[in-house]
């Protein structure tokens, strides 16, 4: 066992699933691709235990329909408080443990032009403690706080301003003792007020009480906390979890910043696939904002302030817009007691702004290239509607026949027959579910074959779905598998939690995978023909390719605009 | 492309008592009350330990040698099974690194048993069932995942795709362009390359644990090598089958001798892997690769211990404070959450049974701060060379522990795949209690020990990829700066 193979073979364990399904890239902005991992992936020790199963990725395409033979209708209990809060629990008492998701309707899409990466930096923001936890003494704390907030707001502000304006107005010795000032008084600040941080104290709270999987995740249209406990310690977490939802502290705020930066340099713009990712997205949708990166542009990152982020956490963070799911080795009756004593207290907060923004209709294709130290390989993507519109369904089906398994249409075209791609997938729900988003098709080319050449096939594929009906038995295999898949997602207490504080949150109904089960068996091969005609078409395309470019002797990108604070 | 690289042994195993009675939290019971919510201040909760008794797995052993670990688990209709071979790369020829991982994928998609590779595909997906077939370095893996009712068809293919694959031609051709596509594309993620020269420097590039194939190694490769490694390594007396879930025990011990019990024995290959010559690891190396990033991908580290080492629990313990257990350590404190100079850091001690262990410090971050975090790692390591850790470090690690035992029978699969995995590696059953009543009974000193013997900065491997132009100079303060140039693949 080698250093980099422990590391390899542990995603490859928990991402068993996707042998069938032949996708085991992960693809940035994905819904509910972790865009946070508290814990990276340096929990390889032998000393950390986990809960393997919490970690298997989720998709739409797994529901829980055929679940209502085994019960799970019937066995979530489902509660509202008075405050808005909902609670849905399920009763599995194999082991004395307990899975606890948190989920909230906000993400990426409820962010303003120039502040994006908002929702983000506040989940990192969000383990930072309580007036209670994560300080060794808030009153005292508080002032400091908030006068060194104050400060590097001023210096931040003035740093840009002065930028700005240098061109045909240098700075002057007075901006530069002005700058000069703030700097010194944020440094000292900065260090008063780490005295009073008792640092990841939530997190350690967690792990000594023996919680595994804390974990929390950012995507366009949910925020989701995390973790696993021995299912006597429930009362450790609606403490701490009340708490957070009241009364969260933001500490550390510019260290934090600068973590988020680093995220932003390894995910987007040192991965091919990341940087490959975000400029498609971003070419796909000119107006709505899941055509923004979830983890922001960096200069938005390092203009972000303390104030922002608790403004942001003040109008999206009430109960209202949370779904809690707790499956495990609980007594309902207990727990609502519990969450009553706690949860209970919030006052109910005033609903979110609306999200106005509609994409228009593309009007041509869009083409796009990123050049990168890499080879080639290439993504398409289709406008379509939204999670619930009866098309929606319809696209379930052909991602399930274009891609899923070594029978699917385009592994055996390209991969198998052609030999053009080395690998290739689709994906009928991308970045996000609740705004009508993408149907997104990715492959790299078998080499010296390209991406044009890769292109050519898909489309002919796409072709045939317009022109040819889907066969009887390819239809009862995709009903097949979804029925297999949603048997399999109740394996662990986790992946059902996290199921049930999705649907609830995205659907409004954590039921909707019982219904859409139907909804997918009801698809025709006339209503495959007819979506694929309507929707898989030039001009509503957008592709991007990445481009191998050679490695520069001139080519270190270093950070231009962050400032060491 | 698609087939899982999974190297069974050693990713699944955590601290777990077998068979134990009863899990004890180190925690006394108080109760709590008071503060700002109803609950009072969750610092001071306590709670009783989890009393929880495990379920006990059955092992019969086939008239052919095959072990089999059953546990029936009605939840769910649902049955997986997985088998753990005694095979591995550490077995490929010189000439031909490559052999045992391709074999294992073609297993998997070349057919067997008498089916076509169409048949095959055509039949489990359509039923819905999984079956995944690898060959890591240290063992091979197989494992079947169906609904309950389709149970008898799923085990015969499974079992002629392990016992009788056919490699069919087309798909030993398709999985080798695979297979090159992938090395060609190795060079593509920074973190890729980091990971992998590190071990190669750390092993030496032609060792067992760090060789990788070549463009050139795979296109030699034939259908009869393929075919010979198969003959050769994978025997029913070489097998730990585990089996989870809907059945009953006796009508799968039935099942299972019918498609098993007429397979001979064969000679099983013993698992040996040699050490690294001493002096090739006494001195510090210092590499870097020049690529274009915006952040310096770094690990720093050392060949370490095995797992059967006096000294491993101490030492685990160690890299848990030091790095281990993110929230908690010191490199997360110091480093992410103080400094906030990286997004992903840590340190991890990889010790295994069959071959010298890791252990490294990584961390990604911006070129110009790509010096602190060096200094900071080698500060840190010092500073566990040369203090006890706090009362407070060492009850966290021990709680944290203890009281997360509870996680490794969150699956009867879970529960299985741990025996499997002691079996595989000659350790006792109750291996995994022995180092629990271990770490509960470790003091401070011994950890300190530990750490002087076994974090060495005299022998430090230092691999940084990045910005080739500013990164030998960064680098210079720790060592004779060298560049590793990768040559193009393909």
């Amino acid at each position: 066992m080698t250093t980099e193979s422990f590391l390899v073979s542990r995603e490859a364990y928990l991402a068993k699933r996707s042998i069938r399904r032949n996708t085991d890239v992960k693809r940035p902005g994905w819904l509910l691709s972790v865009q946070f991992l508290a814990l990276p992936t340096l929990h390889a020790s032998r000393f950390t235990v986990f809960l393997l199963a919490t970690a298997l990725s989720l998709s739409l395409n797994l529901n829980l329909s055929h679940a209502a033979s085994f019960g799970l209708a019937d066995r979530v209990v489902e509660q509202k408080l008075t405050n808005g809060l909902t609670i849905l629990m399920v009763e599995r008492h194999q082991t004395p443990v307990v899975s606890l998701n948190m989920t909230f309707g906000v993400g990426g899409v409820n962010e303003q032009v120039g502040q994006t990466g908002l929702a983000h930096l506040y989940e990192h923001m969000a383990f930072k403690g309580t007036r209670t936890v994560g300080t060794k003494n808030y009153e005292k704390e508080r002032p400091i706080l908030e006068e060194w907030y104050r400060v590097g707001t001023d210096l931040e502000q003035r740093q840009r301003e002065l930028a700005r304006r240098s061109v045909e107005r240098p700075a002057s010795p007075e901006d530069r003792a002005v700058i000069e000032g703030l700097q010194k008084r944020f440094t000292e600040l900065q260090e008063k007020a780490g005295q009073f941080v008792a640092g990841n104290e939530m997190a350690l709270l967690y792990q000594r009480h023996g919680g595994v999987g804390l974990n929390a995740a950012t995507g366009k249209d949910l925020t989701r906390y995390m973790i696993s406990l021995p299912a006597n310690r429930l009362p450790l977490w609606a403490a701490l979890e009340a708490d957070r939802m009241a009364h969260p502290v933001l500490r550390e705020f510019y260290k934090e910043r600068g973590v988020v930066m680093e995220e932003r340099r390894m995910r987007n713009d040192d991965s091919p696939n990341g940087l490959l990712f975000e400029t498609f997205t971003s070419a796909a949708f000119r107006a709505h904002p899941y055509g923004i990166p979830t983890i922001g542009w960096e200069s938005d990152i390092l203009s972000l302030t303390p104030a922002d982020t608790e403004a942001f956490f003040k109008a999206y963070y009430g109960p209202g817009n949370a779904t809690i799911a707790i499956v495990g080795d609980i007594n309902p009756k207990d727990v609502m007691t519990l969450i009553e004593q706690t949860f209970g207290k919030i006052s109910a907060a005033p609903p979110q702004p609306a999200i106005v923004t509609v994409e228009p209709a593309q009007r041509g294709e869009r083409r796009v290239e990123v050049e990168f130290d890499a080879e080639p390989s290439v993504a398409i993507g289709f406008h379509k509607p939204a999670l619930g519109h009866p098309d929606d369904y319809v696209f379930d089906v052909i991602d399930a026949v274009l891609s899923d398994g070594l029978t699917s249409r385009l592994y055996a075209d390209l991969v198998r027959e052609k030999r053009i791609a080395a690998w290739v997938a689709s994906d009928s729900n991308y970045p996000g579910v609740r705004a009508p988003n993408l149907f997104v098709l990715s492959a790299t080319p078998l080499a010296p074959h390209t991406t044009a050449e890769v292109e050519v096939a898909i489309y002919a594929e796409l072709e045939r779905l317009k022109t040819e009906p889907v066969s009887a038995k390819e239809l009862e295999k995709v009903l097949n598998n979804l029925d297999a898949d949603l048997v399999r997602a109740l394996r662990s207490n986790g992946g059902l939690a996290s199921q049930l504080a999705l649907f609830q949150t995205v659907a409004g109904d954590w039921r909707y995978a019982l219904k859409a089960r139907d909804k997918i068996a009801a698809v025709t091969p006339a209503g495959i023909q007819r979506v694929a005609a309507e929707y898989f078409t030039k001009s509503n395309r957008t592709v991007a390719t990445l481009v191998k470019k050679a490695s520069e002797k001139n080519g270190a990108t270093s950070p231009q605009h962050e400032v060491a604070r | 492309m698609k087939n899982v690289k999974r190297e069974a042994l050693g990713v699944k195993r955590g601290f777990v008592p077998l068979g134990m009675l009863a899990m004890m939290m180190l925690v006394p019971l108080t109760s709590a009350c008071a503060g700002d919510l109803a609950l009072g201040d969750p610092r001071q909760m306590t709670f009783k330990p989890v009393e929880f008794t495990p379920p006990e797995p059955d092992r019969v052993v086939l008239e052919n040698g095959m072990v089999v670990y059953l546990l029936e688990d009605h939840e769910l209709p649902l049955i997986s099974m997985t088998a753990t071979m005694r095979t591995g790369s550490w077995l490929d020829p010189a000439d031909k690194i490559g052999l045992a991982s391709l074999t294992g994928s073609i297993m998997r998609t070349g057919g067997g048993g008498g089916l076509s590779s169409e048949q095959v595909d055509e039949e489990l997906e359509q039923f819905a069932g999984d079956v995944g077939i690898s060959i890591g370095r240290q063992s091979g893996s197989a494992s079947l995942d169906v609904l309950s009712k389709d149970l008898k068809r799923g085990l015969q293919i499974f079992a002629g795709l392990i016992r009788t694959p056919a490699f069919e031609p087309a798909r030993v051709e398709l999985a080798k362009l695979q297979a090159i596509e992938g090395i060609r594309r190795r060079q593509d993620n920074p973190g890729s390359i980091v990971g992998r020269e590190f071990v190669k420097l750390l092993y030496g590039a032609d060792h067992p644990t760090a060789r990788e194939s070549t463009i050139g190694s795979i296109t030699r490769l034939t259908k009869d090598d393929l075919v010979a490694f198969h003959r050769k390594t994978v025997h029913p007396n070489g097998m730990i089958l585990g089996v989870t879930g809907d059945f009953d025990k006796s009508a799968m011990l039935t099942l299972l001798r019918e498609v098993f019990s007429d397979w001979k024995k064969g000679e099983v290959p013993v698992l040996t892997i040699a050490d690294v010559p001493q002096d090739q690891t006494a001195k510090p190396v210092v590499r870097f690769v020049n690529k274009e990033t915006s952040q310096t991908h770094l690990r720093i580290g050392h060949l370490s211990i095995k797992e059967q080492d006096p000294d491993y629990v101490a030492l685990a313990i160690a890299n848990d404070i030091l790095g281990g257990s993110s929230f908690r350590s010191r490199l997360f404190n110091d480093v992410r959450t103080k400094r906030g100079l990286a997004y992903s850091v840590g340190s991890r001690l990889n010790s295994g049974v069959h071959d010298q262990g890791v252990w490294l410090m990584r961390a990604e971050t911006k070129l110009p701060s790509t010096q602190e975090v060096i200094t900071r790692f080698v500060a840190n390591m010092e500073r566990m060379r040369t203090e006890l850790v706090t009362d407070n470090e060492l009850a966290e690690a021990k709680e944290a522990y203890v009281n997360s035992f509870v996680f490794s029978f969150a699956s009867s699969s879970a529960i299985v795949g741990r025996l499997i995995e002691l079996e595989y590696d000659g350790l006792p059953k109750d291996f995994l209690q022995q180092l629990r009543a271990r770490v509960i009974a470790l003091t401070k000193e011994e950890i300190l020990a530990a750490a002087k013997k076994h974090f060495n900065p005299e022998r430090l491997t230092v691999v940084a990829v990045g910005a080739g132009e500013a990164l030998p100079k960064l680098l210079s303060g720790f060592g004779e700066v060298k560049e590793i140039k990768l040559v193009p693949e393909g």
